[in-house]
């Protein structure tokens, strides 16, 4: 019997209120008079024995003559599988409840604990239009909505762009809002209380959960010469409201052996995140070209007062193959620190205020090494197809005796293979 | 942290400055920065999907935003 | 390169990127390589010329090559002439581009952006309006459709000088 279960993918959803990054695509020097570009794509991802999801996306721009665009973008993704719920493996198989509180799932002995398996849809749409304002000022004011079976997210936008010293140099500033709604099923449950065992029903502390998110953007652009370009940006942001991730657990050990709570009703607690979040990045990038090759170069340093910090960096190098023809192998480095409130397991008889095992929230490094191939079908098409794989490795914050013998934190690999399409008319 | 951001400002200051005071690129010089290719955003779909996957395997997000560059005309 | 001009001229140079301010003001000795050889500016004085600065990867000077053609066919007789100088570094480009959109107008080749520095081209594409003795009297940086009227206008003014 297979039960319908909808699961909030918060980490994704909140992904698509993205709206800088949005934002940031509209500005295209298009080098064709028509006035329309049409961008299709279509993605796959697949992690090992995890997630994976098809992801289409068609992009439409319309350009009104008059130094004026608006930009429009519909996704649909279909994702299955499942993350790791945030409890370790041990070397018995172990029991968890529904989210629902409607049945259970069990884990084999040494297997890591996963989210039960389900097909979840979402569909998101983004709109922005781009204005002159003056003589050397553009603006940008967006929208876009993010829907899943339990999930809402509304966001707006507003951003300007002030050209300088011939065009040399911009300045850009941005601003983004978004209020999402999130409705965990079978409620949101009451974080660092415990996952019953069935058929007892989790606390929860109402149906529905709000977060805000905002975020603002100061950038610059330097023109460095007639062959590079450099970029400089700062991103703040503040996210509050229900942070937690409703479905994420922790498992309770004792603390010397290692091993799960002999009581099946107190091995398991609900995570719990701080209501509020403060970050910032710092993030840089510079454009070369070469006789016709093109070098891109990025850095990002982030940090947050969840004392995350992390480094990104990306590097990629198109080769000119003809007039027609690109590769371009891609390198990204990742590396980041542990939130203050990340444990891998909780001790029995310790008190904590936030804990959660999300391994999004470890220590850990991620490596993609990937390859585009792209072809200019004519002056105003264009085909592509990219390739890419991400090992991805994780830290424990402890490992506590019998620990040792598992895998708690399992590298997560996984493959993209995206295609996509341009066309101007 | 504060000291890793002062570095990055400073190294910066002494990349940008020099660009902003050397003779500036003209406005009839800017056939390769016109070109697709030299924007900052290229592929604003491969930049979608990629931040997509990365946010929600990672805990930083953001940092690419707005830009300049491109052919300057009009 | 600027040492070759009057105190004058640098001061008409700096009124030249306000557009709209109009000061009558000589062109000083400009010639411009076209196919059928080497053009003095001063020598089409009697004529009013619209000098336009284009390259084969600006959009805008795109779109604006269909009227270009419209204005020189419809004021030709009346003494106008339409000369559009080339930026691009490579004549290939150019001529590339030519062959996708005609023109019926002159075309001018300034590959080293010599005569752009002279006039201190401020963007692309740019024009410049000359009266029929010779002097610049307006520019404009850029192109859109909705200025066309207005432009029109002010090349309509000109000839009926």
């Amino acid at each position: 019997m297979q039960l319908k279960k909808k699961k909030i993918r918060s980490q994704l959803s909140v992904a698509t209120a993205s709206l800088l990054t949005t934002v940031a695509s509209t500005s295209q020097a298009l080098e064709t008079t028509s006035d329309w570009e049409v961008d299709t794509s279509v993605l796959y991802y697949a992690e090992a024995d995890r997630v994976s999801l098809w992801e289409p996306v068609i992009r439409l721009r319309k350009d009104f003559g008059d130094d004026s665009f608006v930009n429009f973008r519909l996704v649909v993704d279909a994702l299955t599988g499942s993350s790791a719920s945030g409890a370790i493996a041990t070397s018995s198989a172990q029991t968890f409840t529904n989210p629902s509180g409607n049945s259970t799932y069990t884990t084999n002995a040494n297997e890591t604990p996963l989210d039960p398996s389900f097909l979840d849809t979402r569909a998101a749409i983004n709109m922005d239009w781009e204005q002159p304002w003056g003589k050397d000022v553009t603006g940008n004011l967006g929208f876009n909505i993010s829907k899943e079976f339990d999930y809402l997210s509304l966001g707006v936008s507003a951003s300007a762009k002030w050209d300088l010293n011939k065009k040399n140099s911009t300045l850009t500033t941005g601003f983004a809002y978004n209020a999402d709604t999130v409705e965990p099923v079978g409620g949101a449950p009451v974080g660092l209380t415990n996952m019953p065992v069935f058929p007892t029903v989790k606390q929860t502390m109402g149906s529905s959960q709000d977060r805000t998110i905002y975020d603002v953007i100061l950038g610059w652009t330097q023109v460095m010469s007639r062959k590079d370009l450099l970029q400089f940006n700062y991103v703040y942001g503040n996210e509050s409201g229900y942070l937690t991730d409703g479905y994420k657990i922790l498992t309770v050990v004792d603390g010397t052996t290692g091993d799960p709570v002999a009581d099946p009703a107190q091995r398991y607690v609900y995570e719990k995140r701080p209501d509020n979040r403060t970050r910032h990045s710092v993030y840089t990038q510079w454009v070369h070209q070469f006789d016709e090759d093109v070098l891109r170069v990025s850095y990002r340093y982030f940090w947050d007062d969840w004392d995350i910090t992390s480094h990104t960096v990306d590097m990629r190098y198109r080769f000119e193959m003809g007039t027609k023809h690109f590769l371009e192998p891609h390198l990204r480095y990742y590396s980041q620190s542990a939130a203050d409130f990340y444990q891998t397991s909780l001790i029995d008889g310790q008190t904590y205020n936030y804990a959660s095992a999300d391994y999004r929230l470890a220590d850990m490094t991620s490596t993609t090494i990937g390859l585009k191939y792209g072809y200019e079908i004519s002056d105003s098409s264009e085909f592509g197809i990219r390739i890419e794989q991400i090992v991805q490795s994780a830290d424990p914050s402890q490992v506590i005796g019998n620990q040792s013998s598992q895998d708690l934190v399992p590298d997560i690999d996984a493959t993209i293979l995206q295609l996509n399409y341009t066309l101007q008319f | 942290m504060r000291k890793q951001i002062f570095l990055l400002l400073a190294a910066l200051s002494v990349l940008i400055i020099p660009g902003c005071s050397s003779q500036p690129v003209q406005p009839w010089e800017r056939d390769v920065l016109a070109q697709r290719k030299m924007q900052l955003d290229p592929y604003p779909l491969d930049t979608y999907l990629d931040d997509h996957i990365y946010f929600s395997k990672e805990a930083s997000r953001g940092g690419a935003g707005l830009g300049g560059g491109g052919c300057g005309c009009n | 390169m600027r040492r070759n001009y009057s105190a004058i001229l640098l001061v008409f140079l700096a009124v030249l990127v306000l557009p709209g301010l109009s000061q009558a003001e000589p062109t000083g000795s400009i010639q411009i390589n076209t196919s059928n050889g080497v053009i003095e500016l001063d020598s089409l004085k009697g004529q009013v010329i619209y000098l336009d600065f284009w390259a084969s990867w600006c959009a805008p000077c795109k779109k604006s090559f269909p009227w270009l053609n419209e204005i020189h066919a419809k004021y030709g007789k009346q003494g106008f002439k339409v000369i559009a100088v080339n930026l691009d570094k490579d004549q290939e480009l150019a001529k590339r581009f030519l062959q996708h959109h005609p023109a019926k107008f002159l075309i001018g080749y300034d590959p080293e952006g010599k005569i752009a520095s002279q006039l201190k081209v401020q963007g692309m594409p740019s024009s410049f309006l000359i009266d029929r003795k010779g002097n610049i009297v307006s520019s404009h940086v850029g192109f859109k459709e909705k200025n066309i009227k207005s432009l029109e206008a002010e090349i309509e003014n000109l000839l009926s000088k």
